[in-house]
C-alpha cells in the first residue's frame, strides 16, 4: 500500500527498494495514460468532428504553404516534388511549435488536476506533450501516404535518421514548453510572447520552404544559430535519397535540445511552487 | 495513522507573510474521524491540501500508514467540461481501479440520474459534491480528507454518506476541516483547533468546543 499515493511515504519504509521503483513505476504509467486519455477526450471530443480536424489542421497547413510558396520553389531541391519538401519542414517543425504551445498551457488549463497526489506538474507536461507528438507521427504517415497516393515519389532514405531528428525537435519544444509553462501562471503575457515573439519568426527562419543552402551567404551564418534550421535540415537529409545538408549539425541540434530541455526542467523546478500557488 | 513532522508553511502576501503551520508535530491515530476548527482564514484548506499532498509545504514531512484520498471539496480534481461518467474513470486509472466498477458505484451511489452525463460545469455546488464523495467512497481510501464540503446537498442524502462512513470506521478515518462546530460534533471523535500556526489536538472534543467558543468571542 505505501507506494500507492506518491509523496506520502509509508511510516516504516526509510529506504528505497525495488519494490518502491517498480510501484512509483507504475503509478507514473497510470497517471499518464489517464491524462493522455483525458486529454484527447477534451480536446478533441467535444465535437463528432474534432479528432478528424486534428488530423486535417496540419494538412490544410501543409496545402496553404504549398501553394503560397510553390513561386520560391528554387529555393527547394529540384529533383524532390515541393509537396514533400513541404511536408518534411512543416510537420518536424509542428512537433516543436505545437508541443511548445501545448505545453505551456498545461499547468494553468489543469490546475484542478493537481489536488491528486499521484499527479504533478510533470505529468500534465509531459502528457500533453507525448499526445501532440503522437498526432503528428501520425500525420506524418497519413501525408506520405496520401502523397504517395497521388503518385509523388515519397520513398524515404533513413526512416531512424527522420524520427531521431524529429525526437530532437519535440525535445527543444518540451523544453521551451516546461519553461512557458513555469511561466504563464505567474506572468500571463508570457502566453503572447511564444506565438507572437517566438512562434512567428521561427517558422519564417527555419528552413520550412527553403534549403540552408538557398540562404544568402552573408545571412547564412547568423540564420545558423537557429537549431530548428539544423533540425529540419537534418530530418530532410535523412529522408531524401537526393539531398544531402553539408550545413546542418547533428551536435549542434542535440546540444540545443538537451540543453534547452535542461534549463526548462531548472526553471520548472525553481517555479514549480510559485506556479501552483499563483492560481 | 497519519504523522506530521516539523510542518512549515507561510504565504507572502501583500499584507506582508502569513504563517499558516509553523513547526507543526501532529498524529492522528487510525480508526478515529479527527475534525480540525479554524476560524476563516486561519489556513484549514491549506493544511488539509498539504495532507493529501496536493501542495508542497516549505517544510517537514507527511506520512502515513494507508491509502489518503485527495481533499474532497465543492470543485477539487474534477474538470468542468468533462462529464461526471468521464471525471469518475479518471479517478480510477490514476488509482489503478477497475473502471467499470467505479463507474458504476459513483452513478449508483450519487443518485445523479442522467446529469451523470452531463458536463460537470452545469452541476451545481451540491451535485458536485455529492459526485466527488462518491467517487471517492468508490475508491475505498483508509483516510478521507473533507474540506467543509459535508454541509452541502440535501439532508436524506447527507444521511446516507454518514451512513456509508460510519460503516467504513472501523477500516477508514475522516481528517474533517470546517469553520463549524457542528459539523464537527456530529461527525468526528476528536477535535483539533487550528490558530495562528500551531495545530492543537483534544482528546476530549468538549474541550475542544470551550476553546474554539472562547477562540471566537475574543476575535469578535
Amino acid at each position: 500500500m505505501s507506494g500507492d499515493a506518491r509523496g506520502l511515504p509509508a511510516l516504516e519504509a526509510q529506504t528505497v527498494s525495488l519494490q518502491d521503483i517498480a510501484n512509483a513505476i507504475t503509478v507514473q504509467c497510470r497517471v499518464l495514460n489517464a491524462l493522455i486519455l483525458r486529454e484527447t477526450k477534451t480536446r478533441y471530443g467535444e465535437h463528432k468532428l474534432g479528432f478528424v480536424w486534428a488530423f486535417l489542421q496540419p494538412i490544410v497547413m501543409v496545402v496553404v504553404i504549398y501553394f503560397i510558396f510553390s513561386a520560391m520553389r528554387t529555393l527547394a531541391v529540384s529533383e524532390i516534388h515541393f509537396s514533400v519538401f513541404v511536408i518534411t519542414g512543416f510537420v518536424p517543425f509542428a512537433m516543436l511549435r505545437d508541443t511548445m504551445t501545448q505545453c505551456q498551457g498545461a499547468i494553468s488549463q489543469n490546475t484542478a488536476l493537481l489536488g491528486f497526489p499521484q499527479v504533478t506538474t510533470y505529468d500534465l507536461i509531459l502528457a500533453r506533450a507525448l499526445l501532440e507528438v503522437s498526432v503528428l507521427l501520425v500525420v506524418f504517415g497519413l501525408m506520405m501516404m496520401g502523397a504517395g497516393l497521388l503518385g509523388i515519389d515519397v520513398r524515404c532514405e533513413n526512416p531512424l535518421g527522420v524520427l531521431a531528428a524529429c525526437v530532437l525537435l519535440w525535445i527543444l519544444g518540451l523544453g521551451l514548453g516546461l519553461i512557458f509553462a513555469s511561466l504563464t501562471p505567474i506572468i500571463p503575457s508570457v502566453r503572447q510572447v511564444t506565438s507572437q515573439v517566438l512562434g512567428r519568426p521561427l517558422f519564417l527562419t527555419s528552413g520550412i520552404f527553403y534549403t540552408a543552402d538557398s540562404i544568402p551567404e552573408g545571412i547564412r551564418e547568423y540564420m545558423l544559430y537557429n537549431p530548428v534550421l539544423h533540425m529540419i535540415e537534418m530530418t530532410r537529409s535523412a529522408y531524401f535519397y537526393e539531398f544531402n545538408s553539408i550545413y546542418a549539425s547533428w551536435s549542434y541540434a542535440t546540444y540545443s535540445a538537451f540543453g534547452t530541455l535542461a534549463f526548462g526542467l531548472v526553471v520548472h523546478r525553481a517555479m514549480r511552487k510559485k506556479a501552483i500557488v499563483g492560481l | 495513522m497519519i504523522r506530521l513532522v516539523d510542518l512549515n508553511k507561510r504565504y507572502r502576501t501583500s499584507a506582508g507573510v502569513r504563517v499558516v503551520l509553523d513547526k507543526v508535530n501532529i498524529t492522528f491515530p487510525s480508526g478515529k474521524s479527527v475534525g480540525i476548527l479554524g476560524l476563516n482564514g486561519a489556513g484549514k484548506s491549506t493544511l488539509i491540501r498539504i495532507i493529501g499532498d496536493a501542495e508542497p509545504a516549505d517544510s517537514g514531512k507527511v506520512y502515513s500508514d494507508g491509502r489518503v484520498s485527495w481533499p474532497l471539496g465543492y470543485t477539487g480534481g474534477f474538470q468542468g467540461s468533462l462529464t461526471a461518467r468521464e471525471n469518475s474513470r479518471f479517478v480510477a486509472r490514476i488509482y489503478g481501479e477497475n473502471t467499470r466498477y467505479i463507474e458504476d458505484f459513483t452513478y449508483e451511489f450519487s443518485e445523479l440520474g442522467d446529469y451523470f452525463d452531463v458536463p460537470l460545469k452545469n452541476y451545481s455546488a451540491g451535485m458536485r459534491s455529492r459526485f466527488a464523495f462518491s467517487v471517492s467512497l468508490a475508491c475505498d481510501f483508509d483516510y478521507y480528507l473533507v474540506d467543509e464540503a459535508l454541509e452541502t446537498g440535501d439532508a436524506r442524502y447527507r444521511e446516507k454518506f454518514r451512513k456509508a462512513f460510519e460503516e467504513r470506521k472501523a477500516r477508514a478515518s475522516v481528517i474533517l476541516v470546517s469553520h463549524n462546530e457542528e459539523t464537527v460534533r456530529r461527525n468526528c471523535d476528536m477535535a483539533a483547533i487550528l490558530q495562528e500556526g500551531s495545530l492543537v489536538l483534544y482528546d476530549n472534543i468538549k474541550e475542544a468546543m470551550q476553546n474554539y467558543k472562547i477562540l471566537q468571542t475574543r476575535i469578535v
